[in-house]
């Protein structure tokens, strides 16, 4: 600790004001505000301030995302295995998923991490901690094949154009993660979308091993007899789709590791409860009202038991962590039930109704990233107009 | 009686807090007046080194007004006049005489006061010195002599960490303060609000039915602009009028006694230091005198007034007129521990849930680091959350920097109470407070 300290202490002077890297203090500051809290006291009154910083709030969304790497990684190297006939012990389905998963994340880390640095030595601000969770959140969207370098495309996307042309964390109206991830899917969707991308394979296996649809693309393509069933037949059983272990994007397919990770971020207060629940109650509205409109000849995908629309496709992924991301959602609580609600809704009429496109998540939160403003608008109208003036 | 609950607002837990003793000081060799911690006052001098001055010679008055006077706290000699930047007149300091000279004023005898005319006693409270303990909602800014309140609020305690017990100051004076409550009936023509404390048994049973308002809950409860914005019915009562329960008790004594008052109760609190508790002293009395001896080793920093509302100030200083508190805090300008941010943090005090200390009930030792970095706002929502009045402080802040006015106007702005809650929850470090106090007070001044 020492050490370390000394090794801060003694670069600091290069780059202070005057330095020789003076440009570069943004960079000097994230590195050392990640081993030392700043040093900075209060100013101006009040005197005091909360120990609550974003480094910290940020950080805290990153542990409540860690067991998805983790569980990530062991899925990934699973699958693979599984698919390839290799062996299925632990230790090699872990450095396998390892082998796949880790290098997506590290260089989402650093060309992410890069941009901001950038635009931080430019602008002559600190480098916000938002994009540590925008580059966790990335890779696990992912498919595992995904190759390095449309990784490292998509989070450009999403850093630069999602963020930092608004002016970086705070004023992007999108949540950038999604941004880049929606730019991969509509850019290079034979390497994110379909049925061959969800599981590594190594050497060449009997092709016919391997069923590499997913969930939801096995009930967007059903057409006769019920969507549970066609699930079932293909493996995907409630319990499995709720536990997570089946080809999927990395960090997305278990809705227990969601449940678990948007209570603990409803508990400590960091996530809003009012956007988690609105959506989980928006899935589970429309899909009961979607199985009450369908008739006899309806498509099958209409009288799925809205449960599983929670259950597949990263929707409690979506709602649990992309959704809940505080800068492009609305600010006022009442438009946050609102925003949740028509979340929930719209992903399931996005998955029902657009057969070429049933990611609906994704587009259901970046669609409403956009109206997050007119929400917000209306919210503090309605408010405003009830205050007595004092003017 | 009215009672208001505050549920939003919210109670730091801090460690640091006085006890109920009460401790006379040894009188002070120096006094001091502070104009610059008067808001908005443009002084005047009237006085210059060297001067003899009685206790109660007009040491300043304040250029918008000059009906309105600053007394000297004191008998002696003028030893300094001390200037910050921009020519801004920090403090008066008078070298106390042994036997302190004083002036006359005229006394008024509680029949004489029922007859007297309104403007006969504004102007004795003027030429008194004691005008501008007066204060007026929302800018917070002495009252104009001409106008007439909608009400007057008598604020009894505070919910600030950490402000002198009402109890400890009001023992053996209910007569003058029904005496002060009478001087204010006169200048509100009767609309006179008195507010305490709920959970504040002996206060009430001493003031009894003269009490109109109790407040409980979380701070700023006790904030005159508080208990206005939950009971006012009409736009009229927002420039009503308030004074400190202490503060009343001075205007009581002057108009008793002929005598400009001395008599002060403020607290020495904070962790750092030593001895808390009250002391009877005088006003504009030295911070040494308080804090000399009583303080701990370490960095520390002075604060006058509250915590979340106060000046920092430094050892040299002196309590000003409306200052009823000395606090000692750890001044916290070394760098946060090691991997600090994922740490559990048992003991880092906090609004949030984020930090154990969520569950931790133990007053916490808070020192004066800012806690993080400077960021853009994330729409953590914790700011409305803890507004007392229900602004949105952050979208207010917006407003304020692209200059919308009509905008923050209609936010609420007027209706902040300056309590400080914004700036304190602000993960991202945002001087809300201060953004919101100076486009208020610009306001103010454009305004005229």
């Amino acid at each position: 600790m020492k050490i370390v300290k000394q090794f801060f202490d003694t670069r600091r002077p290069k780059f202070a004001a005057g330095g020789k890297y003076a440009r570069y203090y943004p960079f000097f500051e994230a590195i050392e505000s990640i081993f030392f809290g700043p040093a900075e006291v209060t100013a101006a009154g009040p005197q005091v301030r909360d120990s609550l910083d974003v480094k910290r709030f940020m950080t805290l969304v990153i542990v409540a995302l860690l067991p998805h790497l983790f569980f990530g990684i062991y899925n990934a190297g699973y699958q693979s295995h599984l698919a390839s006939g290799l062996s299925l012990a632990p230790l090699a389905v872990v450095v396998r998923g390892l082998w796949i998963v880790m290098p997506l994340v590290l260089v989402t880390y650093a060309v992410g991490f890069f941009w901001e640095v950038v635009f931080a030595v430019v602008r002559k601000h600190e480098i916000s901690e938002g994009l540590f969770v925008s580059c966790m959140l990335f890779p696990l969207t992912l498919p595992p094949t995904t190759p390095l370098w449309q990784a490292a495309l998509g989070i450009s996307f999403g850093i630069v154009i999602g963020k930092e042309i608004f002016g970086g964390t705070g004023r992007n109206f999108l949540n950038p993660a999604l941004t880049g991830r929606a730019f991969l899917y509509f850019a290079y969707p034979a390497q994110s979308s379909g049925d061959a991308v969800w599981t590594v394979l190594v050497g060449t296996p009997a092709a016919d091993a391997v069923s590499g649809a997913t969930p939801l693309a096995i009930a967007a393509a059903t057409s006769v007899g019920r969507v549970e069933d066609a699930l079932a037949q293909a493996g995907f059983d409630a319990s499995r789709l709720f536990w997570g272990l089946y080809p999927d994007s990395i960090g997305a397919s278990s809705t227990f590791l969601c449940l678990l990770g948007a209570v603990f971020l409803m508990v400590i207060g960091i996530a809003s409860y009012r956007i988690i629940l609105g959506g989980v109650i928006g899935v589970l509205a429309s899909g009961l009202l979607l199985n009450f409109l369908a008739g006899e000849g309806s498509q099958a995908f209409l009288h799925l038991n809205p449960v599983f629309h929670l259950l597949v496709g990263g929707s409690a992924f979506g709602i649990a962590y992309m959704a809940t991301d505080p800068v492009s959602a609305p600010d006022m609580n009442s438009a946050r039930w609102v925003y949740g609600f028509l979340i929930g809704a719209l992903t399931v009429l996005i998955r029902v109704f657009n057969p070429a496109f049933p990611e609906g998540i994704m587009l259901a939160i970046l669609f409403m990233n956009v109206f997050a403003p007119l929400l917000d608008h209306l919210a503090v109208r309605t408010r405003i107009r009830r205050r007595l003036p004092n003017v | 009686m009215i009672s208001i609950t505050l549920k939003k607002g919210y109670s730091l837990k801090i460690a640091g807090a006085p006890s109920a003793a009460v401790s006379v000081l040894p009188p002070p060799a120096r006094v001091a007046a502070v104009p610059s911690h008067l808001p908005f006052v443009k002084p005047r001098l009237t006085v210059k080194v060297g001067d003899a001055v009685a206790l109660g010679t007009v040491l300043f008055e304040d250029k918008r007004n000059p009906d309105v006077k600053f007394l000297s706290p004191g008998g002696g000699q003028v030893a300094a006049i001390h200037f910050g930047a921009r020519r801004l007149i920090r403090e008066i300091v008078i070298d106390l005489a042994p036997d302190e000279a004083h002036i006359a004023f005229e006394t008024l005898s509680a029949a004489e006061l029922k007859t007297v005319q309104r403007a006969r006693l504004v102007a004795l409270l003027l030429t008194g010195g004691l005008w501008p303990l007066l204060r007026a909602l929302p800018f917070r800014d002495m009252p104009r002599p001409d106008a007439l309140p909608p009400a007057v609020f008598v604020q009894v305690g505070s919910t600030e960490p950490f402000q002198p017990h009402p109890a400890v100051y009001l023992q053996e004076n209910e007569a003058r303060f029904r005496f002060g409550l009478a001087v204010l009936d006169r200048l509100a023509e009767g609309r006179v609000f008195v507010a305490a404390a709920a959970a504040d048994a002996e206060v009430l049973k001493t003031l009894g039915d003269l009490v109109t308002h109790t407040y409980a809950g979380n701070y700023p409860a006790h904030d005159p602009g508080v208990l206005l914005y939950r009971t006012r019915t009409e736009p009229a009562a927002n420039r009503s009028w308030y004074i400190d329960a202490q503060d009343l008790l001075l205007i009581a004594e002057l108009l008793q006694t002929g005598r400009y008052p001395t008599a002060r109760t403020v607290v020495l609190a904070g962790s750092q230091a030593e001895s808390r508790q009250h002391f009877k002293t005088r006003l504009g009395v030295p911070m040494a005198d308080l804090a000399a001896g009583r303080t701990r080793p370490g960095d520390t920093r002075f604060v006058s007034g509250g915590i979340l509302t106060g000046h920092a100030t430094t050892a040299d200083g002196y309590l000003g007129l409306l200052e009823k508190a000395l606090h000692l805090l750890p001044e916290g300008h070394e760098k946060g521990a090691f991997l600090g941010f994922v740490r559990p943090g048992f003991k880092r005090p906090s609004y949030s849930r984020a930090f154990l200390s969520a569950v931790n009930p133990a007053d916490l030792t808070m020192d004066c680091n800012r806690n993080g970095g400077l960021r853009a706002c994330i729409a953590c929502n914790y700011c409305p959350a803890v507004c007392p009045v229900e602004i949105l402080p952050q979208l207010t802040y917006k407003s304020i920097l692209v200059e919308e006015v009509e905008e923050y106007l209609a936010h609420g702005l007027l209706d902040c109470v300056e309590c400080g809650l914004c700036s304190y929850v602000c993960p991202s470090k945002i001087e809300l407070l201060e953004t919101l106090k100076s486009a208020k007070a610009s306001y103010y001044r454009d305004q005229g």
